[in-house]
Parts: structure tokens; sequence; C-alpha cells
């Protein structure tokens, strides 16, 4: 039977654009709502930022506009709930929707050569999910008692109903259950689709690396999101309905329960939730500096094997985000072990993207320009894990903004950087206009060096010994001299949100003014790039065969025969029979 | 793409008359730089281990930058790209970086390991010190209280010195604290100390370190733990040997005085709890711990 029928394109509005099954609507729908949310969250970042170089002081703009109670300054009380949001709507809002939801749609079918995802209306239900867990969020702002304010990792007894009470904390824990929701559905879409709807030819060792980043990203989210979804389950009884699950101390009444037992199941996802984040990064970065070094990913099965490692290893060091809660010290030297292991993968991955662009032919655009800026701050951050690794700088360092920095630098700025160079990329094939290079270059330019900035300054202060989610780090005496760097911080921090207005522009703008994007702008030969730009809504009039791996630039042969550097995966040299491998073929009927 | 080009240098220019303010950024910077003063006797072994990790990763970084911009310097448009998958050169080139980086891990990892078992985690010796200084913590939003055992060296009796936000210890003699919390997890933050532990409510975790040199020392929270926790803060003073002995005798002298039987509230102390070994061993019964007459935790 025909596995992938070619399905008539639906006419009506509402199908096509709003309720549709194709993975590349669902994917822009994706992109637009992570986009969205990325705006408010780093506004959410901005106010922070503010409070820390100006104490007290009149927010502006903002202030006048929302915090007209208070004169425009924040107050104590608001601050946690700013800090809370950001963070939970930056990680669940943003960055998840747009590296899992909107490449992981767009790019896992068109690349392994199938007409949609396995379970297209899954995949819609997963958006508009998603879509209701936005809305949850939104409505956690406007609670009587304002919006969660627990801190992201949500540590009962200060999220239950007495430490933070009030609807809002409610909401943004019902929120995250019901994204945890939407990702398990696209999860269980993207490894099905992986696994069944490859072309033929299409072997594991033939994807590209951001499929695999893809694909791994989603094992770990079916694999470790419900546990969060449990955690957040008996949070939720803890709060609506008396039971004491995590509930100790002066509100615990008869025993009650243990707050580190909600630790324990916060972290086995929240580490993974680390990897989640940039295995789609990674992959990404493999195939980028592969295509813009003109030559084929270095040590493909090396990356490959590494993120394999990764992945297994992600779920057994997550002990090192509590080695001062007083778990057995046992524990804590068997989460330093592995926590020391889990960076041999990343190293070798990290000597492969170096490799790659050695002795290339380097095209220095846009895209491959922010490959390189995540290069460059995945390295500064994954260092700086060092610190945090070893237990006992931990014990000074925990807690500290050195931590907040560090993560940024790995977590938010390398999937922040990734995402922009993943978008500069594909963008001629979403949308089949050309984005505007110059700005893409003063882009570049100034996003990485100010990103760069901002999160160094948190690490300085933080090695200095300032705590983190302090309203005003100057109470202490200790941290006086460090309104400095706090506020030369924020200016950064300021000047990298500014910036993001010429992107804003660029790509709104290049929608209707760009260039008629051509098919394969970039000269790769993966399969998405083997269909016209936007693609139809089938993808490929005939599912291809696939040949080779996606990185076959600068071959000599290919440069004889057909005289360009690259060939598609699926393109036959001249004197090449177009089989696929036989173990492939025989499993037959895939077109 | 005139026009845009125009634009770039604008920016650029604009970018330019920056530069005095960013090196203004800088000094600031180098200002703020720099730990805290280390007043403890192991502080220098975190220290150390920051210091040598900060090396070490300063120069894996300057590596990674220069390799990325020779590549993009020397291997641009004009220069032919290589077409190979791997070379025995790059794959002898990754396994010395990564061979290398294993081996420097693996130094850290040993020297923390040895430095936890032997110092930050080693409670019984830190107990066994004939001037040991005990002291129970309680946390509560949003302040430390700290029970000293008075000359009696029970807790929860009528000699203890109870205080608020305000740590005294001695000169010289390691201070090994217990720790709880009533509410929500705080965090136990000695910045000059450079150890840090959880209070856990429903629990009682551990912390030691000795103080060598005297004067006033923030204390912090450092797990965020409701609106004021940003003023969470106490002092802890490192007082000369004679001191510390003389105001404990007198404060412990005045609570005495004051001791209200009926007060169960203000009994919120423990029986110190018997530093287990540090690890693998089987914990010693409670029997050393002095029997006192309410267990009661906070």
């Amino acid at each position: 039977m025909d596995l992938q029928p070619i399905h008539p394109e639906p006419k009506s509005f509402l199908r096509r654009y709003v309720f549709s099954l194709d993975h590349k609507v669902i994917a822009k729908q994706f992109l637009w709502a992570g986009l969205l949310f990325l705006l408010f969250g780093g506004t959410l970042a901005m106010m922070i930022r503010w409070q820390w170089a100006y104490p007290m002081k009149p927010v502006p703009i903002l202030g006048p506009l929302l915090l007209s109670k208070t004169g425009g300054a924040i107050t104590p009380a608001l601050y946690p709930a700013i800090f809370t949001m950001h963070g939970l709507i930056m990680i669940f809002f943003a960055i998840t929707p747009i590296l899992i939801g909107a490449f992981g749609n767009y790019t896992i079918p068109l690349m392994i050569g199938a007409r949609d995802m396995a379970f297209p209306t899954l995949n819609m239900l997963s958006f508009w999910t998603f879509l209701v867990s936005q809305g949850l969020m939104i409505a956690a702002f406007f609670q009587k008692m304002g919006a969660a304010a627990a801190g992201w990792t949500t540590y009962p007894p200060l999220s239950d109903s007495v430490g933070t009470p009030g609807w809002g904390q409610t909401l943004a824990v019902l929120a995250i259950f019901v994204t945890g929701v939407s990702t398990i559905m696209g999860g269980i879409n993207y490894v099905t689709t992986v696994i069944r709807f490859r072309a033929p030819g299409m072997t594991y060792m033939r994807m590209p690396l951001t499929v695999w980043g893809l694909w791994l990203t989603s094992i770990l989210n079916i694999l470790f999101v419900p546990v969060l979804g449990s955690g957040g389950l008996l949070l939720l009884l803890d709060r609506l309905f008396g039971t004491q699950f995590f509930i100790a101390g002066a509100s615990a009444v008869n025993g009650g329960g243990d707050p580190l037992v909600f630790q324990h199941l916060f972290w086995i996802f929240g580490h993974p939730e680390v990897y989640i984040l940039i295995l789609p990064a990674w992959g990404i970065l493999c195939d980028l500096l592969s295509f813009f070094a003109r030559k084929p990913a270095y040590f493909y099965k090396g990356s490959v094997y590494a993120m394999v490692a990764v992945t297994l290893l992600s779920a057994v060091v997550y002990g090192h985000h509590m080695y001062v809660t007083g778990m057995s010290p046992l524990l804590g030297k068997g989460f330093m072990t592995f926590t020391v292991m889990i960076s041999v993968p990343a190293e070798i991955l990290f000597v492969n993207w170096l490799l790659t662009i050695t002795k290339g032919s380097i095209r220095l655009e846009p895209p491959m320009l922010f490959a390189l800026g995540t290069v460059f701050v995945f390295g500064l951050g994954g260092l700086t894990g060092l610190f945090l690794a070893i237990m006992s700088m931990d014990l000074y360092l925990h807690d500290t903004m050195f931590v907040v920095g560090h993560f940024h630098l790995t977590m938010a700025s390398a999937s922040f950087l990734a995402s922009l160079a993943g978008i500069y990329f594909w963008y001629p094939k979403m949308f089949g206009r050309e984005m505007n290079k110059t700005l893409g270059y003063a882009h570049f330019w100034l996003s990485t060096v100010f990103i760069t900035l901002v999160f160094t300054g948190q690490l300085v202060a933080g090695y200095s010994g300032q705590q983190r989610r302090l309203f005003e780090p100057y109470q202490y005496q200790f941290l006086h001299h460090l309104l400095g760097v706090n506020q030369w911080t924020s200016y950064f921090a300021f000047a990298l949100y500014f910036t993001q207005i010429l992107f804003v522009y660029n790509f709104v703008a290049s929608m209707f003014l760009g260039e008629k994007a051509a098919e394969n702008p970039w000269q790769v030969g993966t399969l998405d790039w083997a269909t016209p730009s936007p693609p139809p809504h089938h993808n490929f009039d005939v599912v291809p065969l696939v040949l080779r791996g996606p990185h076959e630039l600068s071959d000599p042969e290919v440069i004889r025969s057909l005289g360009r550097d690259w060939i598609g995966q699926a393109e036959a040299l001249p004197d090449e029979r177009p089989v696929a491998e036989p173990a492939r073929a025989a499993e037959g009927g895939r077109a | 793409m005139t026009k845009a080009k125009r634009a770039l240098q604008a920016v650029a220019l604009s970018a330019l008359t920056l530069l005095p303010a960013v090196a203004r950024a800088g000094v600031v910077v180098a200002q703020g730089l720099g730990l805290p003063p280390d007043a403890s006797q192991d502080g220098h072994k975190i220290d150390g281990l920051i210091h040598e990790t900060l090396i070490f990763i300063g120069i894996m970084f300057a590596i990674m930058v220069a390799w990325m911009v020779t590549a993009c310097l020397i291997h641009g448009r004009k220069h032919r790209a290589e077409y190979a998958h791997t070379t025995p050169r790059g794959q002898k080139l990754l396994v010395a970086i990564v061979g290398v980086l294993v081996l420097a891990d693996a130094e850290l990892y040993l020297k923390s390991l040895f430095d936890m078992n032997d110092t930050f985690w080693n409670f019984e010796a830190a107990d066994q010190a004939k001037d040991v200084v005990r002291i129970e913590v309680n946390a509560h939003q949003w302040a430390w209280q700290a029970r000293y055992a008075g000359p009696d060296g029970r807790f929860n009796t009528a000699d203890d010195i109870v205080t608020l936000n305000d740590f005294r210890v001695p000169q010289g003699a390691p201070v090994l604290i217990q720790l709880t919390s009533t509410d929500v997890i705080h965090s136990f933050y000695l910045p000059n100390f450079r150890v840090k532990q959880d209070a856990m409510p429903g629990m009682v975790n551990r912390l030691w370190f000795k103080p060598m040199e005297t004067g006033e020392y923030e204390i912090g929270c450092a797990q965020h733990c409701g609106v004021n926790h940003y003023k969470m803060r106490a002092l802890l003073t490192v007082l000369p040997k004679e001191a510390y002995d003389r105001w404990a005798a007198e404060a412990s002298a005045n609570s005495a005085r004051g001791f209200d039987a009926d007060d169960v509230v203000a009994h919120w102390g423990w029986d110190w709890k018997d530093p287990k070994p540090v690890e693998g061993d089987v914990p010693r019964a409670a029997e050393q711990a002095p029997k006192s007459q309410n267990g009661k935790e906070g």
C-alpha cells in the first residue's frame, strides 16, 4: 500500500492557513508563536536588567504603560514574577517552539524526502494544544495575586499554595503541563516520521545532522517530558486539593511530604531539557558549517555517535543541579563523574566543527556567520560549565550569577543564534523570498558581540559572588562594587534587545520586498533544496531515491562531471546507476 | 543596496564613537572582577581550583577563537575546499584535543574529590575537634536564627544562646553548622568562606568551615525564597578567642535568666545529629548524642 499518497491541497482559507495539516504551515505557525513569545520574554529580561542597573527607578516606556500603580517602578513582589515568567516563557514558549516546533516540522519531512509527517492531525493538535498553553501563560499575568513567582524551577514549598498563593502560579504550572502534552504529541510524530517515512535510500547514516539532532531531541522529549508532567501534576494536586507530596515544614500537616523529591523529578527532566534545546542547534550547526565551508561535515559518524552518547548520558547527570541540597555525598560524586563524562562527546562534536571549517572554502553568508557565532558562544558557555561540574567550585558558585551566565551562553545564546542561523538559512525555502544580506550582516555582528558581552557580564558578577534572583543586589555590602558591572551588562542587554529591530524588519519586509528565491540558493545537496521555493503542498512529486550522504560538497568527481561543487542526495552522476542500498530497497513500497 | 551600505557605514561610524565608552566599561568591569576576600582555612583550595580552571579554559578558548579566525581568513571563498570526510591528521588532532581536555577534567575532578573527602565533607573531623563550635540554624522567611548549645553542650536547654541574623564565632576553630528551614528552601551562603548549603524544610543539612581572619562578614541567601529573598542577609563576626568566650558566657547567662519553659515555640532546637562518616560506612548509633528533653524540629 502507498504509505504517502498525494493529498489534494485544501482550498478554504481555514483549512489552508489556520487548521492546516501541512507540516510546512504548522512550522510557520510555531515560528510566529515562538517569535512573539521571544519578544515577550526578552522584554521581561529588559525589566530585570533595568532593575539591576537602576534599582527602584521607574522603568522607561514600559513603566508608565504597565506599572502605573507604583509610578512605573518594579516592586519586590513583582520582581520574582518577572524573572519566573521570563524563564518559563523563554524555555517552553520561545526556544522550544522555534527550534523544535518550527524547524522540526519544516525540515524533517523535507530533509528525509517525505510528503508530510506521519500523523498530520496529531501535528495540528500539537500546535493548537501549544497555543492553549501559551494562552494559559498570558492569563497568569492577569491574576489577582500576580503571575507565577516561584522561579522557573518552581521548587516547593515556595511554589505551594502557602508560599505563592493565587491563580498565577497555578495557571503557569498548568501551562507547563499542557505544553508538555503538545511536546509529546510533536515528539511521537517526529520520531515515527523519521523511522517510517525516510525516502528509499535515506539510511540513518545518510540523514542530515539537523534531522539527527531533532530526532534525538524528540526521543528525549518523549522520555522525559512525562516526568516533568508527573511532577507538575503532583504539584497542582498540592496546590489545589490539599495533598502534601512536596510540602514539609511549617505548612505541612501530619507529616507532609518531601520537597527534595520534586527537585529530583524536575531535574530528571530539567537536565535532558538542556540537551533537548541544544541538540537541534548542534545538528543545524553541523550541517551549516559543512554547507558554507563547501566540504563534507568532518567525521559525520563521530558526530552522530557523539550526539547519541550525549542523549544517553543526559539523564544521569542531572544531580549536578543539586550538589548543595544535602543529598548523599556518594550520589553527588556519582553525578560529578557522569557530568565530567558527558563533556567528552560534546568535545568530540566541537572539534568536528572546527575540523569541518578547516581547509574549506568558507562563504561568510549570514547563516554561516550565525553558525560560527553559535560555535563561539557555545564554546565559551561550555568551558565555563567546568567550574560548575566540579563539586568544590560549585560550593562557591552555585546559585550565583555565574550559573546564570553559563546557562544563558550555552542554552540561551547558542540556541538563539542557532535559531537565527536556521531562519536565515531556510527563509528562502519557507517564504520563497530572499532576506536582505546587509541587514543580516549588521544583525549578526551586533547580536553576537552584545550577547557575548551581556552574559560575560553575568559571569563576572557571579564570579564576584552575586547571588541569582536578587531584587536589589546592593543590599549586600560585598556586592556594592558590582553596580558598575551590572549597569554595563544592562546597557549591552538593551543594545542587544534593540538590535533585534533589524531582524524584525528584515524578517517581515523581506516577505514582500525580498527578491524571489531560487530553488537552491545556497547550492547544497539535501532534499529540502531539491524542491521549489516554497515547496508545493505535497513536497515531492516523486518521492526521491536517495543515493548519497547530505554533505557531498567539493567532490572532484562531481566537479569534473557536473561542473559544480555540489550534488543532490538523490541526484545520479551521468554514469551512475540509481539504486538505493540493497538493504533498504528490499523493504520496498515506500514510494 | 547602496542605501543599505550607507546605512551600514553609519552604524559602523557610530559604533566607533562608542569606543571610549566601551573602554570605560572595561575598566569598570575590571574593578568588579575578583573573588571576595577569603577568610577561611580551606577556601584557598576552591580558589586554587577556580584559578587553575580559569587559566585552562582561557587557553582553550583562545585556541578555539584563533582556529576559527584563521580558518575563515585563509580558507575563504578563494581557497579550494578539501574533499575528505575524515583525515588521518584530523583524527590525530581530535584525539589529542579531547585527550588534553579529558586529562585536565580528570585532574580537576580528582583534586575536587580529594578536597571534598578530606575537607568540605569531612564533618567527622570537624566534629571531633576539641574546640569545635556547634551551631544549629533555623532559616525562615526572611531571617537566619542561630542556636548555640551553651556551657552544658546540649541543645534546647535553658542556657542556649539564640540569635537572629547575628552569628559570632571564634577565630581559628572549626564551625560546624546543622541547618534546616521552617518554611521554604533557603540557601546558607558564606561568600568569604566559599561554602554554601541549602536549608531544606524537613531535613537537617550540614556545613562546616574554619574562620581564620577576624572581622565582620556577610551571610546571604542563595536560593529564591520569596518576596524578600534579597533582604535575607545576616552577619558573621569572627572574634578573637577570648572575646568570643566572653561574649558566649555573657549571652548564655542572659539566656538562662530569661528562659521561659512554657514558650514551646521558642524551643525549636534539636538533638545534635551525629555526623556520619562521609560515605559508605554504616552509620554509628546516635548514643554519643547528648540526650535532651525535647527533640522537636523547627
